[in-house]
């Protein structure tokens, strides 16, 4: 019966061809439509208005049309912006070669990796130069807040994914409570920020009483002032007396840095757990009848065979820390000053506590370019390997 | 024991003295495994006992930094809830999640489903333009949306929109991401049946509601999770449209009490309870939806 209703069906539907494919869509077109309109009002509709507020002196009410002068302002010196975009090429070039040696098997390999390594040198060192000239001359603050989200980046995302990836591991053992575990584990990631937040600013307080502290005391280490702590982590616990970007992040990003690492962890635990289904059993009994244990097991197996997982949670990661917003904002304190202050949170300073509607535009548009260019690298990178997963 | 170890010894039954080997060193490892993973889950879990644990203790004993309360105070909790108005934010917030996923779910299974099934011309381009909103930073998003609401770039019905259910939830009504996980379903559902439903008359709209829709409780289910959470812990945006407290939810609530509350951190740790209990009972009684909804997609984060 059922191939005789098709036939028929197929015929109406020739029949009626015109109206029906009006038809389709405008259903169609009808569907999409509230989805669609919201997306791009509150979605898109921003990006292309920020372009247009970066363009001017807007403070609270429009004013002048200043061209690209925010964008001056942020930059400061456009040849040393320059500089560094050249840098930046040449760091893209230097992946280029390093990716053509690694393809091919023969000599001239070793010749394209060194020859990538030294261009990875000069594309540093001029993207330094470049940032140098961007500092002396423009948005300190700004410029600055990017370097603290690159620290926070840093910091947050490789620790995050080991940690993940060793309990998953240990919970992809045959165990007892695995599903415990799984629940316990992610249980940071569902909670909200704020919530949290409030309990890591009490834990980590500065107070001798705060409970970070006396975990410290039992090892008689002396009180840390955690989230209030402005200095570089080098000079409390080294005793280092850095200057700027060489001191490295504060004791206060540290801090920020471990609540996203507990935030975060149990998230790529599940995702490592879904990578891990993924490998065959029969390489695990290999290592075993070679006599592997389970940290060569560990060592050979799974950290290679997940990781095409690992990439992409690395590049997904890298990027989310650069939109990230709340787990910063909720954490900075003003002792802290400015050595928290991400570029989210900068840009939402600028117009929100000091209404500098353009400049922030402007701002905004920087960070947005960034992150594009993280995407599309993410994308390039990502389409070159292999998935097994 | 035997339950213990791993599914090795199913394939190779002749490695006999190479399994008991194996199966001794194993149980070694097995208590450094749990030794490990214990230590994990302490430590996930600390902040949710120092937070429950403070919550109940007196003004004096949080100063002093007990471990736990002598007494628990749950007085604590009536004093948050109506002196610090949690009540009030609380059902802020049940309101707006609320409304937001009512919106989300209509508009996500109305596009997921014309996206997945429906041929009309520019659905690629349009499903493409959709999908890169993914990528965009909120950040960037804020401030033209907050004059939006204000109700300065254009007119809107009724003046401004600040402090108002409508700023709170309308922006959060449509997402990429849901849209494309309910595509995925629907344009996997035979085309027999939308065959077999057109001969008796059925147009798009019926087939959705009465053929797809019983079928698809899974994908809605983890659509209105993530809405869910999403909605509930949504920060950023409700902080910058709320000036009053007509529509502060609980998490901006929560926020401003931090500055209000000084040293009454009792109270301060009960307001944080107070958030997170509708969280937790959903997170407990759909986790492995959860767990498997993150798995599958991996796109959030």
């Amino acid at each position: 019966m059922a191939p005789t209703f098709k036939v028929t069906s197929i015929a109406k539907k020739r029949k009626a061809f015109s109206l029906r494919a009006l038809q389709e869509n405008l259903t169609g077109y009808a569907f999409v439509a509230p989805a669609v309109i919201i997306i791009l009002i509150f979605g898109l509709f921003p990006i292309v208005y920020s372009l247009y507020m970066s363009l001017f002196n807007w403070r609270i009410r429009k004013g002048d049309f200043t061209g690209l002068i925010n964008y001056t302002k942020i930059f400061g010196d456009w040849g040393g912006f320059a500089i560094f975009m050249g840098g930046l090429g040449l760091l893209g070039l230097a992946y280029w070669l390093w990716t053509r040696a690694s393809k091919s098997n023969s000599n001239p390999m070793r010749a394209l990796q060194i020859g990538a390594a030294v261009v990875l040198i000069v594309a540093g060192t001029i993207m330094s130069m470049g940032w140098g000239k961007m500092v002396a001359a423009g948005d300190e603050d700004f410029l600055n807040s990017l370097i603290i989200t690159i620290f926070y980046a840093v910091g947050t995302v490789p620790l995050q994914l080991a940690i993940g990836m060793v309990f998953a591991y240990l919970l992809y053992q045959k165990i007892r409570g695995k599903e415990a575990f799984r629940m316990i584990y992610f249980l940071p990631y569902v909670t909200p920020v704020v919530t949290t937040a409030v309990v890591f600013r009490t834990i980590f307080s500065s107070r001798e009483t705060s409970l970070a502290n006396i975990i410290l005391s039992w090892f008689n280490a002396g009180p840390l002032k955690w989230l209030f702590e402005p200095r570089a982590m080098s000079e409390v616990f080294l005793g280092l007396k850095l200057e700027g970007i060489a001191a490295g992040p504060s004791l206060a990003l540290g801090t920020i840095i471990l609540f996203g690492i507990w935030s975060f962890f149990g998230y790529n635990t599940v995702i490592f757990l879904a990578g891990l289904g993924g490998i065959p059993k029969e390489l695990y009994e290999a290592a075993e009848i070679d006599g592997a244990n389970g940290w060569n097991a560990f060592k050979n197996v799974t950290i290679p065979l997940l990781s095409p997982v690992s990439f992409y949670l690395f590049l997904v990661s890298f990027i989310g820390t650069f939109k990230a917003f709340n787990h910063l904002y909720v954490m900075a304190t003003p002792n802290a000053q400015n050595t928290v202050v991400t570029a989210s949170v900068q840009i939402f300073d600028v117009f929100y506590a000091q209404n500098n509607f353009g400049y922030a535009a402007s701002q905004s548009i920087v960070l947005f370019l960034i992150i594009l260019g993280l995407t599309v690298a993410q994308n390039k990178i990502l389409g070159e390997r292999v998935f097994y997963g | 024991m035997a339950s213990l170890t791993t599914g090795l010894e199913e394939s190779q039954p002749e490695g006999k003295s190479v399994r008991m080997l194996t199966r001794r060193s194993r149980t070694g490892n097995q208590s450094l495994v749990y030794v490990i993973l214990i230590i994990g889950a302490v430590l996930a879990l600390v902040p949710f006992f120092w937070m429950i644990s403070t919550s109940l203790m007196t003004l004096g004993e949080t100063i002093n930094r007990k471990w736990l309360p002598a007494a628990p105070q749950v007085a604590n909790y009536i004093q948050a809830w109506n002196e610090a108005k949690f009540a009030r934010y609380f059902w802020n917030s049940v309101i707006i999640t609320a409304v937001t996923l009512v919106g989300l779910l209509t508009t996500s299974i109305l596009a997921g489903y014309a996206f997945g099934r429906i041929n009309f011309k520019g659905r690629n381009a349009i499903f493409a333009i959709l999908l890169s909103t993914m990528m965009i930073p909120e950040t960037i998003t804020w401030l033209p949306n907050l004059m939006l609401v204000r109700g300065t770039i254009i007119p809107l019905p009724g003046g401004s929109w600040l402090n108002s259910l409508q700023a709170l939830a309308v922006p959060f009504m449509a997402n990429a991401f849901s849209i494309f996980l309910l595509k995925q379903f629907f344009a996997q559902i035979p085309h027999e049946l939308w065959d077999a439903a057109q001969i008796d008359g059925a147009n798009h709209f019926r087939f959705l509601t009465q053929i797809c829709l019983p079928i698809s409780k899974a994908p809605i289910m983890t659509v209105l999770l993530f809405g869910f959470i999403g909605s509930w812990n949504a920060f950023a945006w409700p902080l910058l449209v709320t000036t009053r407290e007509t529509w502060r939810p609980l998490m901006v609530g929560l926020w401003t009490f931090v500055s209000e509350a000084g040293p009454e951190t009792h109270l301060l740790m009960a307001g944080a309870v107070i958030t997170l209990i509708p969280i937790l009972v959903i997170y407990f009684l759909t986790q492995k939806q959860f767990t498997q909804g993150i798995a599958t997609t991996g796109l959030k984060g």
